[in-house]
C-alpha cells in the first residue's frame, strides 16, 4: 500500500483535539437538557429520562454496526488496510455502546416493568446482537496473518449486520414488552413532546460526536499497528 | 470469469447471499412461534394445562384492579383482569401492586392457571406504551399501552 500518511501528518490528529471538545461540550448540554430542561413524562415520571442515554446509544450502536458492514465490504472490495481498521474500531465502540445502552435499559427496566430483564423479543435479539460482535472482536485473535484476518472478520461483519433491523422491528414483528420504536416508525410523527425531541436530537448529537472522537482516535491506533506489525 | 470477477468479490457476493438467507431465515420465523406472550384470546383457543406456565398480555380492566380480591381475605395479594377486548382473565398476584401497574394500561404476567381458571401469577410486568407526554396539570394522559 501507499507509504502510511501517519508520518506525514493528514487531517485527523488536527481535527481530533476540537472534536474531543465538542463531544465533551455537547455532552454536558445534552446531560444538563435530560435533567433538568426536558419535562416529566405523564406516566413515567423522572424515570424515563434515562431515554436520552439508552436511545442515542442503541441509534449509535446501530451505526457503528452498519459501519462495521460498509468498512468489511471495503476491504473485500479494495484490499485497502485502512477499511480493517475502520471496521476493528467501529466493532469495539459498538460493543462498547451495545453494553451501555442494555445496562441503561436494565436500569430503566426494573422500576418500569418491575424486572432487570426478561427474555422478550427485543432484548433476545439485542443480547445476540452484543454476543455476534463479540464474536467478531475473538474471530479476530485467530490469526496473525494480516489478509486472512482481515478477509475473515470482514466475511462475519457482512453477515452480523443482519441483526441490526432484526433487534429494530422484532417489537412489531411478535408480541413483546418492550414498546414499539418513538422516533424510527412509519406512521406519524415522534411520540414525544417537543422538548422531549429537542433533547433527544440534542443527545444524540452529543453521542454522535463521542463516537466519531473516539473512531478516529482508534483508527489512527489501529493504523499505527498495522505498519508497525504488517508494515502495510 | 472466475478470474475476472476475482476469488475476492466472488467471496463478497457470497457473504451478501447468506447475509440475505440468514435475515430471511430469521425474519419469518420471528413472526410465527417464538411468542413472548399470549393474549387471552390465544390462551383460550390453545388448550393451556391447569399448572402450565405461560405468560399471558394484555390491558388491565379498568376498575378490576384491587389489593383486596374477593373471597381472599387476609392475604397480601392484589388481582386484577387481564383483557384483550375480546375475552378476559382474572389474574392474583402476591405482594404489593407494582408501581407502574395501571388500569387501562397493558401488562405481561408469568404464571399458571389454577384450577377454577383464575391465573395464579408468580410474576406481573407493567407494560408501557412509546408515547411520552408531559404531564397536564395532574390529568391522566389519553395515551394507553396495546396489549
Amino acid at each position: 500500500m501507499t507509504e502510511t500518511t501517519i508520518s506525514r501528518g493528514n487531517t485527523l490528529p488536527r481535527i481530533r483535539p476540537w472534536l474531543g471538545i465538542a463531544a465533551a461540550a455537547s455532552f454536558v448540554v445534552a446531560s444538563v437538557m435530560a435533567l433538568f430542561w426536558a419535562p416529566t413524562d405523564a406516566v413515567q415520571g423522572n424515570v424515563y429520562r434515562i431515554l436520552y442515554v439508552h436511545v442515542p446509544l442503541a441509534w449509535l450502536a446501530y451505526l457503528a454496526f452498519v459501519i462495521v458492514f460498509l468498512a468489511s465490504v471495503g476491504w473485500l472490495w479494495t484490499k485497502n488496510p485502512v477499511f480493517d481498521a475502520i471496521a476493528v474500531s467501529s466493532a469495539e465502540i459498538g460493543v462498547l455502546f451495545t453494553g451501555l445502552f442494555l445496562v441503561a435499559g436494565s436500569i430503566w427496566a426494573k422500576p418500569t416493568w418491575g424486572v432487570w430483564w426478561t427474555w422478550e423479543p427485543r432484548l433476545v435479539t439485542t443480547a445476540i446482537m452484543f454476543v455476534m460482535y463479540v464474536g467478531y472482536l475473538l474471530l479476530r485473535g485467530l490469526s496473525t496473518d494480516f489478509s486472512r484476518r482481515a478477509t475473515r472478520a470482514a466475511v462475519f461483519g457482512i453477515v452480523a449486520v443482519i441483526d441490526v433491523p432484526i433487534v429494530h422491528l422484532s417489537v412489531l414483528w411478535a408480541n413483546s414488552l418492550h414498546q414499539l420504536p418513538t422516533v424510527l416508525r412509519a406512521g406519524g410523527a415522534p411520540a414525544l413532546d417537543s422538548s422531549m425531541l429537542l433533547t433527544l436530537m440534542v443527545s444524540l448529537g452529543a453521542y454522535t460526536l463521542i463516537y466519531a472522537y473516539f473512531m478516529t482516535a482508534r483508527v489512527s491506533l489501529e493504523r499505527a499497528r498495522q505498519v508497525r506489525l504488517w508494515t502495510i | 470469469m472466475l478470474e475476472q470477477i476475482g476469488a475476492r468479490r466472488l467471496l463478497l457476493i457470497a457473504a451478501l447471499g447468506v447475509a440475505v438467507l440468514v435475515g430471511t431465515v430469521a425474519a419469518t420465523n420471528l413472526q410465527s412461534d417464538a411468542v413472548y406472550y399470549m393474549t387471552p384470546t390465544e390462551v383460550y383457543a390453545k388448550t393451556v394445562r391447569t399448572g402450565q406456565t405461560i405468560r399471558l398480555g394484555g390491558l388491565v380492566e379498568v376498575g378490576s384492579l384491587t389489593s383486596q380480591p374477593a373471597g381472599r381475605p387476609g392475604q397480601n395479594e392484589f388481582e386484577f383482569i387481564i383483557t384483550d377486548g375480546n375475552a378476559k382473565v382474572r389474574v392474583l398476584a402476591q405482594g404489593a401492586i407494582p408501581g407502574l401497574l395501571r388500569e387501562g394500561a397493558g401488562a405481561v404476567v408469568e404464571g399458571s392457571f389454577a384450577a377454577d381458571a383464575t391465573f395464579i401469577a408468580t410474576q406481573v410486568i407493567a407494560k408501557h406504551d412509546e408515547v411520552y407526554t408531559a404531564p397536564t396539570a395532574g390529568a391522566t394522559p389519553a395515551h394507553r399501552t396495546a396489549p
